[in-house]
């Protein structure tokens, strides 16, 4: 019966199912049959809606969300002259995370970044790499992301996309761009927009897509919001943030939509406005109360900004509405955990076990809460599921370095030593795990492998102030003031307000001062 | 430093003479010196840029002849922290007239802050041959023998520099000589003196009040201590010592205020949280006791006497697997000196091991915890009773006779030497298992029908030995807070420095690597 059943519905129907591969084949075949509808007005236009599906269908199979995903290649990050204020004052920049310390945890209790920010609870695209002031610290891949940052993004994820649909048809593109009449298209609106989505989405072709959408647009008289939201979609991914900004406001106020709050929003956190970016979520808030995606957003610019309380209260508001958000959980999870509140954050974590999530990270954090909550029934069982559930060798290394944190928190040093050294097997470059093997060097007392240690974690990772300054305190004891000072004014730019280095600091000026 | 500005001017044209026959040209020596007084002004005016401006002008017209303006650029360089280019100005000065002391001594100052303590002596020694009276030569002499471990030879000059001239910063040197020494009594003498000498130096003032705690004489140490929080009321390290004196004489409340304001200065000092936590643990708040004390356990991992405190409390909570825990990572942290207090604490360390252990119904190991703890201890009655409860429990009668034995000895030599007072649950306990013991081993030869009752008794002797606990550490609670105060004691007795390595330990941070992968992230929001 199936073979009876009319092609396109089938198609529709794969379609629905989201079996895009199927679908586009079978209206391939239907295409090659009869290419173009024979009258010129059908009523039934069969070939038409064939190919419209079929442009849906691979648009679908490479689709991604441009609401969340962006990753932003060294090109941007280094010649960024879209922020407003080169100079920002505090607390109105992402760029400077120190200036803006309102509430934020002192670097001494929680980790931070190589941007200088504290430690996340969830790993997105762009809170690990903040903006880097220089191009060494732009190339060194940020701790807690490993994988190659793209030089620049068009050339990055989009290009892979491109060559990926070219794959999928051999025998030349499904359709041919450049042979495209796009004003007879832009007269056709639904198929306009299908048109449009493939060309963005699937080709990559913004400077097309931008073409189109602006005859469209035209074509409706600016009366239809999507267009506009793709027109400043196409500003914004040629870097036209302005022009961008316009095309959505003015989408807005035609139509409000969440998508265009978040779109409006993702254009001033690139011009580098955070507290405009809040407004407007907040402004998005009043339409749409409640509503997850917005309050998310809220959030991840307060962590952004280092403001973490903040953050922690819009993440519950998160909660409130959606309580499976696996993003809210793990940051209200880690946030427990960093401020003395192993057992509650334990419960976070174990609401995402619940929830099915399952990975070498959710049971490295498992088994440090059960460690500090005193569970020590479940501690090293979590540490033994993460190592198996590593899918890579940085996995296995924070594993085994938390597990050196165990070890101390035992009182065995010499299994923390054997602990440090395994996460340095696996990850060579594991700056903490070397300023934490120096430290257990330290008491043994072999001051000179303590020092080693101590430079090379400090040219690893400049951003933690632990090994300037411990190399600080060590070079100061040995006498070897000159050192000790210039590690000690790298701690300080690391972390200003560290009071035993602002002790040293001022003890070695000191005996620079005395005749 | 003015003074010693001064001094420069007044040696200047001394230098200037001795340039004088070298020169051949007669006319350029007035060139040589004339921007001098512009350079000294900008240099007492801290205008650093401005005097580096001159200076180079100066050096230029001179070809580098002019020795002032070397050893001000010299002088800002070491300012700035560049030491080695100062070091090498500096030589250039001593060459241009080697007859200068103070070129030399500046030369070797470098040597020294870049920790080359040997060469420092050696170029000082030359130094003290032209200038026999310097304080300054001496001093820095003894601070670099200091370094070299050379300790006799430290003081010999540290005393010839107080003889030539008294000064703060040698009174510390010498007492941090007779520190390392070990050596307490002397080290306080110097620090009277140099309090005599300066009493407005708070730092003085705060290391003698920490000595005088560390010797117990608490009137003393809280006169210092207090004189010093008159003259710094911020002064961290006085208040974080006052505040455990009044921790120990149980003004808990007023000790948290201070330490309120020590907690805004220092958010990040292990022992500030130590001590809070103790204060808390004083006024029976548990919870918030265990949290500070975890937070200075999380800042200092390796900090035994945190570790022990923790183990403490979660003994009174009856917590005794974590008290276990946290008690055994403090015996494998602490330090093997044979310090009185340091062995008074590890007795008691083992002793509150082996009731944690009693209590998780591991008597083996409990059992060998108390024969340690017995071993190490001197004094405490207490440990032996416990250790005789547990044995009699246990059935071995002739074990807990010893112990009881034992325990009667020390009960003697304590009334013998003071007249404390013992904790009458203690004395009741001891009269219980005395009882018992003798009862028992009447029992044996006489008439085996009271069995049923001497196990009454037993049963009886078991549960007051779960009583003990309470007691056992409400002693301890003491035991807690005089460590809670000895912990300020250390530190800053060994010396400042020394003890500020230990923070750095700190950086064991555990970052747990909270991720959920990005693709992940992004498949959550497309349901949405």
């Amino acid at each position: 019966m199936g073979s009876e059943m009319d092609p396109l519905l089938l198609a529709w129907s794969y379609f629905r199912r989201r079996k895009f591969q199927l679908c586009a084949d079978l209206c391939t075949q239907m295409l090659e049959k009869s290419p173009y509808d024979q009258e010129p007005d059908p009523e039934l236009p069969v070939s038409q809606a064939a190919w419209i599906l079929k442009a849906r269908a691979l648009t679908e199979m490479v689709y991604i969300d441009e609401i969340d995903v962006d990753q932003e290649g060294i090109a941007e990050m280094i010649l960024d002259e879209n922020a407003i204020a080169q100079v920002p004052r505090p607390g109105t920049s992402l760029k400077l995370p120190g200036t803006n310390q309102t509430g934020g945890p002192s670097p001494a209790v929680r980790p931070i970044t190589q941007a200088g920010r504290p430690i996340t609870g969830f790993l997105r695209p762009s809170t690990q790499s903040g903006r880097p002031g220089t191009m060494e610290q732009a190339i060194r891949t940020p701790r807690t992301a490993y994988t190659a940052r793209p030089i620049t993004s068009s050339s990055g994820r989009f290009v892979r996309l491109g060559t990926a649909s070219m794959l999928t048809s051999p025998d030349g593109p499904f359709i041919n761009l450049s042979r495209l009449n796009l004003t007879k298209y832009a007269q056709k609106p639904k198929l306009a927009k299908a048109l449009f989505e493939y060309i963005f989405h699937h080709e990559n072709d913004v400077k097309t897509a931008l073409d189109l959408a602006a005859l469209s647009t035209e074509h409706s008289q600016y009366k239809d919001w999507w267009w506009k939201v793709q027109i400043g979609k196409c500003y914004y991914r040629l870097g036209m943030y302005r022009e961008a900004e316009k095309q959505f406001k003015s989408a807005l106020k035609q139509q409000e939509m969440v998508d265009t709050f978040l779109y409006l929003a993702k254009v001033y956190i690139s011009l580098d406005q955070p507290v405009t970016a809040l407004n407007l979520f907040k402004q998005g808030l009043d339409k749409f109360p409640g509503e997850v995606a917005l309050l998310c957003g809220i959030a991840r610019i307060y962590e952004e900004m280092n403001n973490i309380s903040s953050a922690t209260e819009y993440y519950k508001e998160v909660l409130k509405q959606d309580n499976t958000h696996v993003e809210a959980i793990a940051c209200i999870g880690s946030n427990h955990f960093y401020s003395d509140q192993p057992e509650v954050a334990l419960r976070f974590y174990r609401r995402l076990l619940q929830m099915g999530v399952y990975n070498c990270q959710l049971f490295n954090n498992l088994g440090l809460c059960c460690f500090y909550a005193q569970q020590y029934d479940m501690t090293l069982t979590s540490f033994e599921r993460a190592l198996s559930l590593a899918e890579n060798e940085e996995e296995i290394a924070d594993v085994w370095y938390n597990l050196g944190h165990v070890a101390v928190g035992i009182g065995d040093t010499n299994l923390a030593h054997q602990c440090f050294r395994l996460a340095l097997v696996n990850n060579n470059n594991h700056a903490e795990a070397y300023n934490n093997l120096a430290v257990l060097e330290m008491r043994k007392g072999h001051v000179e492998q303590a020092r080693a240690l101590l430079q090379t974690a400090s040219s690893l990772a400049p951003h933690m102030y632990e090994p300037h300054f411990n190399f600080a305190t060590v070079s100061d004891k040995m006498g070897d003031l000159q050192r000790s000072y210039i590690a000690a004014q790298k701690s300080e730019a690391a972390f200003p307000d560290h009071v035993d280095t602002q002790h040293l600091i001022k003890q070695l000026k000191q005996h620079f001062a005395m005749l | 430093m003015a003074e010693q500005r001064l001094a420069m001017r007044t040696q200047f044209p001394a230098s200037a003479e001795s340039l004088k026959p070298r020169l051949k040209k007669a006319p350029e020596f007035p060139i040589l010196e004339k921007q001098n007084w512009l350079i000294h002004l900008h240099y007492i005016r801290k205008d650093y840029e401005a005097c580096k401006d001159v200076i180079k002008e100066q050096l230029q017209e001179t070809q580098g002849l002019c020795e002032y303006a070397i050893y001000v650029q010299a002088l800002i360089f070491r300012l700035e922290g560049n030491i080695q280019e100062s070091l090498e100005l500096f030589q250039t000065c001593a060459v241009l007239s080697p007859q200068s002391a103070d070129n030399l001594k500046q030369v070797a100052r470098s040597l020294f802050l870049l920790g080359k303590h040997k060469a420092a002596t050696e170029v000082y020694n030359e130094a003290a041959k032209l200038n026999q009276k310097d304080w300054e030569i001496c001093h820095n002499l003894g601070v670099c023998y200091i370094y070299l471990k050379q300790l006799d030879k430290a003081q010999d000059q540290l005393h010839n520099a107080l003889h030539l001239n008294r000064h703060d910063l040698t009174y510390i040197m010498l007492g941090k000589i007779h520190l390392l020494e070990g050596d307490l009594d002397k080290a306080i003498e110097i620090y009277k003196k140099a309090v005599e000498f300066s009493p407005e130096n708070t730092e003085l003032l705060t290391t003698l009040g920490l000595l005088y705690l560390q010797l117990g004489i608490y009137q003393k140490a809280f006169e210092h201590l207090g004189n010093a929080l008159t003259y710094d009321p911020t002064n961290y390290k006085a208040i974080l010592a006052a505040g455990s004196m009044m921790q120990t004489h149980g003004d808990f409340d007023v000790a948290l205020t201070k330490y309120r304001i020590v907690a805004c200065a220092v958010p990040e000092s292990p022992p500030l949280w130590n001590n809070i936590g103790m204060c808390f643990f004083g006024k029976k708040k548990y919870v918030a006791a265990i949290s500070c004390l975890k937070r200075a356990n999380y800042l200092a991992p390796f900090d035994w006497k945190i570790l022990y405190n923790l183990g403490l409390v979660h003994l009174t909570l009856q917590q005794y697997a974590s008290a276990f825990h946290f008690l055994s990572a403090a015996i494998s942290f602490q330090p093997k000196v044979g310090e009185l207090y340091m062995l008074l604490a590890a007795t008691a360390l083992s002793f509150f091991v082996a009731v944690a252990l009693t209590n998780l119904d591991d008597t083996e190991n409990a059992r060998r915890a108390y024969a340690e703890a017995v071993r190490l201890d001197k004094c405490n009655p207490l440990v032996n009773l416990n250790y005789a409860v547990l044995l009699y429990n246990q059935g071995e009668e002739r074990g807990a006779l010893a112990q009881y034995q034992e325990m009667e000895k020390k009960v003697n030599l304590l009334k013998d030497s003071s007249s404390l007072e013992f904790d009458p649950e203690m004395v009741e306990m001891a009269q219980k298992l005395g009882a018992a013991l003798q009862v028992g081993e009447a029992l044996v030869w006489t008439k085996p029908v009271k069995d049923p009752k001497s196990k009454q008794r037993t049963t009886s002797t078991s549960k007051a030995a779960s009583f003990q606990q309470p007691l056992g550490s409400n002693q301890a609670l003491g035991q807690a807070m005089s460590s809670a105060a000895a912990y300020r004691k250390l530190p800053s007795g060994v010396g400042g420095t020394s003890q500020l390595t230990k923070p750095p330990s700190l950086p064991l941070e555990p970052e747990p690597t909270v991720e959920a992968q990005p693709t992940e992230a992004s498949a959550q929001i497309r349901e949405k």
